[in-house]
């Protein structure tokens, strides 16, 4: 035993000679200054920016902005009637008008009206910017999706947050810099890096799960403890280092020995940012316990951490696809959106973490104030809501209008490109500026439109 | 970078240019465009109310309300006030008031005497394709160097004539030369095989093949090394995976709607991919296979699965109930697809550059770019029979199988039919039955199909206000109008389907031909032919190479790089036309070269002066492409199951040991092991793959049930040989293919020591696991 001993500790020695000294602690220390060079740089702004992290709360499906932000009285006095202005082309037959049950109330020192199913989003609206003005031009869900994530209908430019990392990076190597929570790997071509390097692409994590170890694949090993493994990779980074040193000085090498490093250290990290267990008691019941809501109080660890961009998807599937029964799913399904996201507002508040995050809300379109089988609406692209917060926008605003029953937007009107163009503003950029040379000219987030909107901005 | 490339809207953005003419060209020149020209073009046979907004002249002259802009007199422009929406009736754009900010702008650039730049109507000189809009004029354009003739050139006077062993060493040394630089050494044997193993087979030679070259690393053995290679099945399963990534091959679509249903047997392309590089087919008739297959003489029925390149091409989901214009611009989308994954995977040509307008600079127009969509209007993806049947029944059961596919998807995106008209109830419900008959009446044949085309002109038909439909027409092709600006709501002049002009001198010939689909894969291969070979060799020598002698692969245009070695580009690809078009050739001629066989190793020196290789002054090292290096793995854990061909399966399922070539690719769910090691995303063309290093794929690599069970096999295949030292020496022949240093069998030794003292047992699948882990396994040198 002792013999043993002794040779163990001369191998140690020996090992550690190899690794540089570093072999016993691992290369952390070492690496950890290194990571920053790790891979080709971040573009940066272009100015200083307002905004350091985005969180998307996206509401798939297309919510009713009619119900939600948008009152339209006219609904009631012309309930079932179809006139001319409304005999609008969506995915499927409509009907007459339907009108909204729900009551609004003006809310806040801004007293802008929120509908009642939004007690708790309308006690913070006097933070949120609300945008009733926005429009694109496709009723089909992939396609919008596609709209809003990238500003195309096809499925292949980079998506919004493939776009930040490229222009930022991250801010912690441990984490990626794109992160999507959404409950079921639904869509994984929504986050994709398109054409820009693959680096930038969204890592997904599947936030119905609260167990990190569920919700990160491959991110435990289930044969090794954490020192066993440390002593596996000291040794397997003893051999790349003899390997390095036998054919010479290489990029790759260097980066995969630093990335099997995080990826070692991403383990712990992840097990303990991604664990939303870990907050206080009284903070999980303000947000709730819904996947949602873990999601919302995730997001808010994770830009904490130094990720840059959260993409939070509501629910698997298509949950604010209200093709029938609107009024009794929207009743079940808004208070626990209404709940997470107003405690998401308020906690990057209380965390001084607002003011440099700014978190949008909304779907890939409205819904039309024509019913569908009677008790449902339609997919409307042609007006419906957002919302930002945060991040070097107005509070207390409500911006622009739909017509008279919310069908169009009709005053100044908000395209997908104009909301791109803001938030790559809001984060030092020119919207213009930020682009990517492929396949013969240089791409932009916006393509050849958007208009940053500066009467929004604080 | 900024401006010089960026398009806004119609307009080109010229650089240095007045404060006013930039305040209009940024500002209201856009507008027009985009909110205007819809209804206001000169490019219209009725523009509404006589206006015509794409001219200065259009707006001074007005239409039927008078003039639109007095310069100058902003309040007294009847533009400004339909802007405003002030007035009860003119209001425009009639889809609703613009943002003030852009009002505004309309209001200072009128106020300051509305600068315009522009000048006759555009329509006054589209007429004539090669001189219309701001890009290159297809005359001027035809002198640039990817459009000229191949030739071969003479060898260069080298400083070292010794060094040179191919004619491609002599170009290559003679650049050395003008920088004052010199090649490296060339390559160990033990490294020069493993390179040429890799690079021919994707995996790694054994041990004993090792040592065997090492004893003889004579040039004829070295030349029988490769010849032996290039006859192996593997080299196809390696080179066949290449063509993949440039026919951006999967086996679903981008979506799974009910219309849009993944591809039964898209395995089957891959599977001729694979024979048809192995067999080494001229390139020149590998393409035209894959367009025409069908058409040409000689055709066999297992040729058939040659036409997967247009037969698995990505389709985008049309809603039924969505208007015309909306499915026409999906239907539009799917044609661009393919245009640019033919100019771009097999001319190095940004042709979908020019689907909104000419091109800013190559000599491209929208007519050609109609005209080439022209010929995937005018095809329909279906399964057709692999086996010999005449012509009446092969086309029976096509369209059999079509409709069943296509009755099915429709009824599926329909079948709620609360979503739906009422008058079409009986007709969606009537297509549950009709299908399953059709499914019942299919399955009496037991025929193999595989996804193809057939000649099949594509229109889109709005007649019913409900619904919309596909209106396909067997045999008839359609020749597509220019969409002005790329928007199918504004069709201009119809273009014949043709072939670019810049290959044509004068009037450019209409396909005759059904859909023309193999006229232009004749075009590719002939016209065309001499950019086609540089654009081919220029691949293979980057996958040879790791980087390319043109750095942007699918971009051989003004704004793409010009070749580091252009008499090199144009020699080789001039002797590879000679040759046959022999791939097989190709690889001799690039391996067998002294450039090939030079060492990777670093110097700072050379790398200093030259750090991205430009010159070739030494091999450049790589990371094996995801494949390669699974594949490498279950080689050194004994396990590789080289049976080959049909139905794929999932790359990270621990009892899978297929080659990686034949695991599952989709589009839209892309699986994330695949997605972690850079493998490109098949919903359109990708010019060649990135290498990232990320975190995430190292958590595959340290936690992955699929790498422990390599481990533990690998440790198993070893055997239980008492002597430790024996073991490790058995190891690492199977994973390096070379013996252990002394300095590793220590830090074995150690490990396998430590490991016991903390749990009673030396953890040899643990340490096999590491091995297979580290860095050499994944690494070309």
């Amino acid at each position: 035993m002792s013999l043993a001993a002794g040779r163990h500790s001369t191998r140690r020695q020996f090992v550690s000679s190899l690794c540089g000294g570093f072999g016993a602690v691992g290369l952390s220390a070492m690496l950890q200054e290194q990571l920053g060079a790790a891979v080709s740089g971040p573009v940066g702004p272009h100015f200083a920016p307002r905004a350091k992290h985005i969180i998307f709360l996206f509401m798939t499906g297309g919510p009713s902005h009619m119900d939600l932000f948008d009152p339209k009285p006219a609904l009631r006095t012309h309930a079932g009637e179809r006139p001319e202005t409304v005999d609008l082309r969506t995915e499927r037959m409509t009907g007459g008008l339907l009108p909204s049950p729900f009551e609004f109330h003006r809310r806040g020192q801004s007293g802008i009206e929120v509908s009642e199913l939004l007690p708790d989003l309308g006690a913070v609206v006097d933070d949120l910017c609300v945008i009733r003005s926005m429009y694109t031009f496709n009723p089909t869900h992939t396609p919008a999706r596609n709209l809003i994530h990238s500003g195309n209908i096809a499925s292949t430019r980079p998506s919004l947050g493939a776009w930040v990392s490229y222009g930022l990076g991250t801010e912690n190597r441990n984490l990626p810099g794109f992160v999507v929570l959404s409950p079921g790997a639904r869509g994984g071509d929504l986050w994709r890096a398109g054409f820009l390097p693959a680096e930038h692409q969204g890592t997904h994590f599947n936030h119905a799960e609260t167990d990190p170890d569920r919700m990160i694949r491959y991110l435990r090993n289930d044969t090794l403890g954490a020192e066993a493994q440390r002593r596996q990779l000291d040794l397997m980074q003893a051999l790349n280092r003899d390997h390095q040193s036998r054919v010479g000085g290489d990029a790759y090498l260097d980066a995969r020995i630093r990335a099997m490093e995080t990826a070692y250290r991403m383990q712990f990290e992840a097990l303990d940012v991604f664990d939303v267990r870990k907050e206080p008691a009284s903070v999980r019941e303000e947000y709730g316990e819904t996947p949602f809501a873990n999601g919302c109080l995730l997001s808010r660890r994770l830009v904490e951490q130094g990720v840059r961009y959260v993409h939070l998807y509501y629910g698997p599937g298509q949950p604010w696809d209200d093709h029938i029964d609107i009024n009794k799913n929207l009743r079940e399904r808004c208070p626990d959106m209404d709940r997470a996201s107003a405690a998401l507002i308020r906690d990057l508040k209380r965390r001084g973490l607002l003011d440099e995050t700014l978190v949008i809300w909304g779907g890939e379109f409205g819904r039309t104030p024509v019913s569908e089988a009677g008790d449902g609406r339609d997919h409307n692209p042609y007006g419906f809501t957002m919302w930002m917060a945060g991040g070097g926008v107005k509070g207390g605003v409500a911006y622009g209008a739909t017509d008279e029953f919310g069908f169009q937007a009709v005053e100044n009107r908000v395209s997908i490109h104009d909301l791109h163009a803001t938030i790559l503003n809001q984060l030092g950029f020119d919207h213009e500026r930020l682009t990517y040379r492929y396949a013969g000219r240089d791409f932009r987030l916006t393509d050849v439109h958007g208009t940053v909107l500066r009467e929004l901005l604080a | 970078m900024r401006l010089t490339a960026l398009l806004l809207g119609g307009a080109v953005v010229a650089l240095a240019q007045s404060p006013e003419i930039e305040f209009f060209e940024r500002r209201i020149r856009p507008v027009l465009v985009e909110q205007c020209e819809v209804c206001h073009s000169s490019r219209l046979a009725e523009p509404m109310g006589g206006l015509v907004v794409d001219s200065r002249d259009g707006l001074l002259s007005g239409g039927s309300t008078g003039p639109a802009l007095v310069p100058g007199n902003a309040d007294a422009s009847l533009l400004l006030k339909a802007l405003r929406y002030l007035d009860p009736v003119l209001k425009m754009p009639p889809t609703g008031k613009l943002p003030d900010r852009v009002i505004e702008d309309f209001q200072a650039w009128i106020a300051s005497g509305a600068s315009d730049p522009r000048g006759a109507p555009p329509e006054a000189v589209s007429e004539d394709a090669s001189e219309s809009g701001p890009g290159t004029p297809i005359e001027e354009g035809r002198s640039w160097w990817a459009f000229q003739p191949l030739s071969e050139r003479l060898a260069p006077d080298v400083s070292d004539p010794g060094w040179t062993l191919r004619k491609v060493d002599a170009f290559v040394l003679a650049k050395l030369d003008e920088h004052g630089m010199q090649p490296s050494p060339a390559a160990d044997p033990r490294t020069l095989i493993r390179r040429a193993y890799l690079d021919l087979t994707g995996l790694p030679p054994s041990f004993e093949e090792t040592e065997a070259f090492a004893d003889d690393p004579s040039m004829d053995a070295y030349g029988e090394l490769i010849d032996g290679l290039l006859r192996s099945p593997r080299y196809g399963e390696r080179w066949g995976r290449y063509w993949l990534d440039v026919a951006r091959w999967a086996e679903d679509h981008p979506t799974s709607e009910a219309t849009n249903r993944p591809f039964q047997h898209a395995w089957r392309y891959r599977d001729w991919v694979i024979e048809a590089i192995n067999k080494d087919i001229p390139y020149d008739r590998f393409i035209r296979m894959q367009f025409a297959a069908d058409l040409l003489p000689g055709f066999e029925p297992a040729d058939m699965r040659a036409l997967g390149y247009l037969g698995n091409a990505p389709v985008y989901h049309k809603d039924r109930r969505l208007s015309r214009d909306v499915i026409e611009t999906i239907a539009s989308d799917d044609w661009d697809e393919r245009v640019d994954a033919v100019s771009r995977g097999l001319l190095g040509l940004t042709v979908a550059c020019a689907r909104c307008h000419d091109h800013k600079f190559d000599p491209i127009t929208a007519k050609d770019y109609y005209a080439l969509a022209g010929v995937f209007a005018s095809t329909w993806q279906v399964n057709r029979p692999m086996v010999a049947l005449d012509a009446e029944r092969a086309s029976w059961l096509t369209w059999k199988h079509e409709e069943l596919y296509r009755t099915k998807g429709v009824f599926g995106n329909l079948k709620d039919l609360d979503t739906v008209a009422e008058e079409l109830h009986a007709e969606i419900l009537a297509m549950k039955p009709a299908y399953e008959r059709l499914e019942l009446e299919l399955s009496a044949y037991e025929v193999p199909m595989t996804p193809a085309v057939v000649d099949c002109g594509v229109w889109v038909d709005g007649s019913t206000p409900t619904v919309t439909r596909m209106d396909l027409r067997p045999g008839q092709p359609r020749d597509l109008p220019v969409f002005v600006r790329g928007n199918v709501a504004n069709p201009g002049e119809i273009v014949p389907r043709r072939f670019l002009s810049v290959f044509e001198p004068g009037e450019p010939t209409a396909f005759k031909q059904g859909s023309g689909r193999m006229e232009l894969a004749e075009k590719i291969v002939g016209e065309a032919g001499p950019l086609a070979a540089r654009v081919w060799v220029n691949r293979v020598w980057g996958w040879h190479f790791g980087k390319h002698l043109v750095r942007t692969p699918s971009d051989f245009g003004t704004q793409g790089q010009e070749p580091t070695h252009p008499a090199l580009l144009e020699d080789l690809a001039a002797r590879f036309v000679v040759n046959g078009r022999s791939l097989k050739w190709l690889h001799r001629e690039i391996m067998l070269s002294a450039a090939y066989r030079q060492s990777s190793r670093d110097d700072p020196e050379a790398d200093a002066a030259d750090p991205t290789n430009r010159l070739l002054w030494r091999m450049n090292p790589r990371r094996l492409e995801v494949e390669a290096w699974r594949d490498s793995i279950l080689s050194a854990s004994g396990e590789l199951n080289l049976a080959g061909g049909g139905p794929s399966s999932e790359v990270d399922s621990p009892d899978v040991t297929r080659r990686s070539v034949y695991s599952r690719i989709s589009r839209g769910r892309l699986h994330p092991v695949l997605q972690l090691y850079d493998f490109p995303v098949a919903t359109q063309h990708s010019p060649f793959r990135q290498v990232t290093t990320t975190p995430l794929q190292q958590l595959f690599v340290l936690n992955s049930g699929w790498m422990q069970a390599r481990g533990r096999s690998l440790a198993e295949a070893v055997g239980s040989v008492s002597d430790r030292a024996v073991r490790i020496r058995a190891m690492y022949r199977r994973a390096y293919g070379r013996e252990p240093s002394a300095v590793e069998v220590e830090l074995g030794l150690g490990y396998l020591d430590e490991r016991r003292a903390v749990i009673g047992r030396e953890p040899w699948d643990e340490y096999a696991h590491t091995l297979l882990a580290a860095n050499e396994i994944s690494f070309l040198n």
